[in-house]
């Protein structure tokens, strides 16, 4: 039977460092997925999870239980991404690391996907990337947290420490502009689904 | 009742979050307004559109190690340091405790023709002199400055032996961490070259073939044209010559 997140938790905070590193297991990818949209950078993405998993465990017991641990988790890396954009002065890169995406849809996709196929999805893939480069960091971080991580509109808010309509109208703003660039590209839906 | 403006409750609407009357008014107005409809729809699409966004499917392991967890490679002395002691070291150890407890008890041995007699410093000797042990046979036990002299010497080499047993020991152990750890290193660089160089290989493949693919459209693009001006001649051509024979038919006057 598979622990919960917050028995390890329990388990952690009584000392046992094995729990927390299955935790860190557990959410390693998901921190470092939200830290590279955010950022944009693999390298930075990188270290900001190790330290997002280094201040979780060193702060682990003032840890209170009242947010879900995952929420707790995104909050830390949040406050380091923000705190990376503001240090570097700098907006995010989103530029798609070099060689690597064709092989992995490759294998995501499987045989029966034509080159072209890929081209357009590798293609596609960038723009989405560029497109979320223009986005303030507010509305790309609302943008990452709904889309890739299924956030509710409550814990976004949450976690951005705004009104619930602020992250609606980020939402929206955010997927018009998204929108309006996938259009100037010409990569509409029908396209690539040629 | 829903307004085209309320773009609070349409993103509402695109996520799901949305309570059930609320959404039947939506519905509602999305039969009637095709512009909004349109926009739910495109929204939909950005929507598919972000999740071809995927992270690098990087190597991650991250783990928390307690300081005492950490590798002993900074131990000098063996865990069980004794039992790298050899043999012979360990009896003449034996042999260094039995003497040192003999000395100390000022224990004696003498043979005499009527066989061994040990006695102790503070015994009185069971055979009254020295002289006749000397004359009858050989005397064991030597004399008490004798066996101090032994004693340290046997001791001496003892400390030696077991200083440069440790010491080869300490360094055979951390040459092991380091060419572990080297190899470790190494096998780790070798995988991420491979994996680079088959990446590199699988974004080769996908430049040529579409470079090969906007070459061909544009041999292809060339030919029809070239086609085209083709027939366009062609058809000049035709008429020219039709007009020669209307004109060769033509009676002269």
């Amino acid at each position: 039977m598979v622990a919960t997140d917050e028995e390890l938790v329990a388990r952690s905070m009584d000392g046992d460092v094995d729990s927390f590193n299955q935790l860190v297991l557990r959410w390693e990818r998901p921190i470092y997925a939200l830290a590279y949209r955010v950022i944009g950078r693999d390298e930075d993405a990188r270290d900001v999870a190790q330290e997002t998993f280094l201040r979780a465990f060193r702060a682990l017991p003032g840890f209170k239980g009242q947010a879900k641990f995952s929420s707790w988790l995104y909050r830390i890396a949040l406050n380091l991404c923000r705190d990376w954009i503001r240090r570097k002065k700098r907006t995010p890169v989103v530029d798609m690391p070099e060689g690597v995406d064709v092989a992995e849809l490759a294998a995501e996709q499987g045989p029966v996907e034509s080159i072209e196929d890929l081209v357009a999805r590798h293609e596609m893939s960038r723009i989405v990337a560029a497109g979320m480069k223009l986005l303030p960091e507010e509305q790309r971080t609302a943008i990452v947290l709904k889309e890739y991580h299924g956030l509710t509109f409550q814990e976004i808010a949450d976690l951005q420490g705004c009104p619930l309509s602020t992250v609606k109208t980020r939402l929206y703003q955010g997927l018009t502009v998204l929108r309006r660039h996938l259009e100037s590209q010409g990569m509409t839906r029908e396209e690539f689904k040629k | 009742m829903f307004r085209c403006d309320d773009k609070q409750t349409l993103i509402s609407y695109v996520y799901g979050e949305i309570d059930h009357d609320t959404r039947q008014a939506v519905d509602a107005h999305l039969a009637s307004c095709h512009a909004c409809a349109a926009e739910v729809t495109a929204l939909g699409d950005v929507r598919s559109d972000i999740g071809l966004w995927v992270p690098p499917d990087v190597e991650l392991d991250f783990t928390i190690v307690k300081k005492s967890q950490l590798p002993a490679s900074n131990v000098l002395r063996p865990a069980r340091w004794w039992t790298a002691v050899p043999a012979w070291a360990q009896a003449a150890a034996a042999i260094l405790v039995l003497a040192a407890g003999a000395g100390i008890a000022n224990l004696r041995v003498t043979s005499t023709a009527e066989g061994f007699s040990v006695s102790t410093g503070w015994m009185t000797p069971a055979v009254s002199a020295p002289a006749v042990g000397e004359a009858n046979g050989p005397r064991v036990a030597g004399t008490s400055d004798e066996l101090k002299v032994q004693l340290a010497a046997l001791e001496q080499k003892l400390r030696e032996e077991i200083r440069s047993t440790r010491e080869q020991d300490t360094r055979a152990a951390a040459r092991t961490t380091v060419d572990e750890a080297t190899i470790r290193r190494v096998q780790q660089l070798i995988a991420a070259s491979e994996q680079r160089n088959e990446r590199e290989l699988a974004m080769r493949f996908v430049e040529f073939t579409r470079d090969m693919n906007m070459q061909r459209r544009a041999d292809l693009q060339n030919i029809g044209r070239g086609m085209v001006n083709y027939e366009d001649q062609l058809q000049r051509q035709r008429q020219t010559i039709n007009n020669l024979i209307r004109v060769s038919a033509t009676p002269q006057p």
